[in-house]
């Protein structure tokens, strides 16, 4: 996996990708017809959406939404509270009719029933039967996934174990904290190896401790090659984790990419320069804007593959270059730049 | 149908773990036992002559009945109608219908479910109370297997129409609109006995209707039929007693009983169309 914070990638403007994507015909995707589903399921990307819409009354939770995940990577899906992110969730997994566009998930149409014995769901909203004890819960998941009544214990056991609940098994779920619930629901969607697990929030009633936990599991599901769909506005979640991110606001895709993408383009250098004359930047416009903050020169906007030539000019200028720190725009300041840009 | 019997195993699990059972259990001890006190002091006593006592005895017992099939309704009303939308508004249903299952399925399963605990129901206390008629009493129905089917019929319905409007409105909106579709079916059923009686032909299709558009108070009837000894019927008929609302004048029509199959279909059918459209 390429790091997260890479610099080294090509910018990506408020968009682009969601265009790029737009004039793909879902019936078209992966070279064939939905009617040969099985080359379809293995050669289309894992969630693929064109131009997807969804109306409540005259409210438009949705609108004209269009991206790609690919298979494999773990897919940070962040907006603000109210933004239509798990209106978008809702309608991947069939619980939501769209009223336009077109999706295809694992290469099925919305709602696929063959297609959901695939996906891990873990929703916004994580309750389970109360009376029923966390063992129970699982099992009665095998019983609906269809997992054979031989593998139900160590489906069981194994589940209970990744979200550290194996102590708590025969406990009934009502008397579950929050948080505890929330672990149970993960380990509901991890069962039978899902291809894609769909995860909405899944940190939000736990504990920092947990919240680790939830990463890990996270970056596990990667190595084994499963496709993660994270719905969250934890910005600094979707940092540690994700590959690539989608940013929606109002039901728009606001911006598509890879963090690296995403952020690159706003990268910053603070320099510590010494042996130069006053107003030594003036002639240096060209690698970006400048500005003082006490002994620190910072550029701001520079192409982080262009820090190594500015340095160079100004050890040539008769500069001692004292300190070089690179400094990338945090998740949170471009996400939030985004917004105040519409 | 393996997923309906996933569902429906899982209603009845919850049913007992939440003392459902307990609590029928309870209250049939509790009325069982009172009216076995009843029976015996009527079957007893003293002021009746045997020939009064045969026709008192199933004349209680139909009251009884009623009693219990109100109960009945009052229980089919009360399990069915938070079933979908409790969970719904909890977000249970939610982990359960983003698996490989239709939702058809779990609406099924949910009605498969809570009909087996009805017809439990239905059948524990009928088969108690006659047995402790009997023994008290040795009076014996003419049919007391359909009077228990019946009655099991008239509660299916209102579990049906509670499941229905469970899966569009609140828990407790459903409960309210089920029990007083109940009495309402009944009322109509008393009006339409009296302009029978009375032979004043509006109020008579009001009962007609009523037993048409809410076939419980029908059912009922078919129930009290299955009751009644030849000796009530005799007798009934002789003092031209037309205006008893807890008198059946004959058995239901296959007809009626079809009507009330498709009634059954056509609600269960309107159920899983709202669940399937339901957004979630």
């Amino acid at each position: 996996m390429s790091p997260p914070n890479s610099a080294e990638r090509p910018a990506v403007g408020r968009g682009e990708t969601v265009a790029a994507d737009a004039p793909v015909r879902l019936s078209e995707a992966g070279g064939a017809g939905l009617g040969s589903r099985s080359s379809v399921a293995t050669a289309s990307p894992a969630v693929h959406t064109v131009a997807l819409h969804k109306r409540f009354g005259n409210t438009i939770a949705v609108k004209s939404l269009s991206m790609t995940v690919e298979r494999g990577e773990v897919f940070g899906f962040l907006g603000p509270n109210g933004a239509g992110k798990t209106t978008v969730v809702k309608l991947l997994l069939g619980l939501s009719r769209p009223s336009g566009g077109e999706a295809l998930v694992l290469g099925a149409p919305l709602g696929d029933l063959e297609t959901r014995r695939q996906i891990g769901y873990l929703p916004e909203l994580f309750r389970f039967q109360p009376l029923l004890t966390a063992r129970e819960v699982i099992r009665l998941h095998c019983r609906l996934l269809g997992r054979p009544k031989t593998a139900w214990t160590q489906d069981a056991n194994e589940a209970l174990h990744t979200v550290g609940l194996l102590e708590r098994a025969d406990d009934r779920v009502g008397t579950f904290s929050k948080g505890m619930q929330q672990r149970l629901g993960l380990g509901v969607a991890l069962l039978g190896t899902p291809a894609l697990v769909v995860l909405d929030e899944p940190t939000s009633a736990l504990d920092p401790v947990g919240r680790h936990d939830v990463r890990e599991i996270i970056r596990n599901l990667r190595e084994r090659g499963s496709t993660v769909f994270l719905n969250t506005h934890l910005l600094e979640e979707a940092q540690h984790v994700c590959d690539r991110v989608a940013v929606i606001d109002k039901g728009t895709a606001i911006a598509t990419g890879s963090l690296g993408e995403l952020l690159g383009h706003h990268s910053r250098v603070r320099l510590k320069v010494e042996g130069l004359g006053p107003n030594w930047w003036s002639g240096l416009g060209r690698f970006g804007r400048w500005h003082r903050e006490d002994e620190w020169t910072i550029v701001e906007d520079i192409d982080p593959k262009r820090v190594a030539d500015l340095v160079g000019e100004l050890v040539r200028l008769g500069g001692r270059v004292e300190a070089v720190v690179p400094e990338q725009q945090s998740l949170e300041a471009r996400f939030l730049e985004l917004l105040s840009e519409r | 149908m393996s997923q309906i019997l996933t569902i429906a195993n899982l209603t009845i699990t919850e049913a007992v773990r939440r003392r459902l059972l307990a609590a029928f259990l309870a209250i049939t001890v509790v009325i069982v036992g009172l009216s076995a006190w009843g029976f015996d002091r009527l079957s007893h006593a003293q002021s009746l002559t045997s020939g009064e006592s045969n026709i008192a005895v199933p004349q209680a017992l139909i009251l009884f009945l009623f009693m219990f099939s109100f109960v009945l309704a009052l229980s089919a009303s009360a399990i069915a109608s938070p079933s979908i939308s409790s969970e719904i508004e909890s977000g249970v249903l939610l982990t359960v219908v983003a698996r490989p299952i239709r939702r058809t399925e779990i609406l099924l399963g949910k009605w498969l479910g809570l009909a087996v605990l009805l017809a439990g129901y239905a059948a524990g206390v009928c088969a108690l109370e006659f047995a402790v008629v009997y023994w008290v009493s040795g009076f014996v129905p003419p049919s007391p297997f359909l009077v228990g089917v019946y009655l099991f019929a008239e509660g299916a319905l209102l579990l049906t129409l509670s499941l229905a409007l469970s899966t569009r409105i609140p828990a407790i909106a459903a409960g309210v609109v089920g029990v007083a579709a109940f009495g309402a079916g009944w009322l109509a059923g008393v009006v339409g006995t009296l302009g029978t009686g009375l032979n004043i032909a509006a109020l008579r299709t009001v009962g007609d209707v009523g037993r048409f558009l809410l076939p419980t108070d029908g059912l009922w009837h078919a129930a009290i039929y299955y009751l009644q000894p030849s000796s009530l019927i005799v007798q009934h008929f002789a003092e031209g007693q037309r205006s008893d609302p807890f008198f059946a004048q004959g058995a239901p029509s296959w007809a009626y009983l079809l009507w009330v199959l498709c009634w059954l279909f056509i609600l269960l059918l309107a159920a899983v169309t709202s669940l399937e459209r339901r957004e979630l």
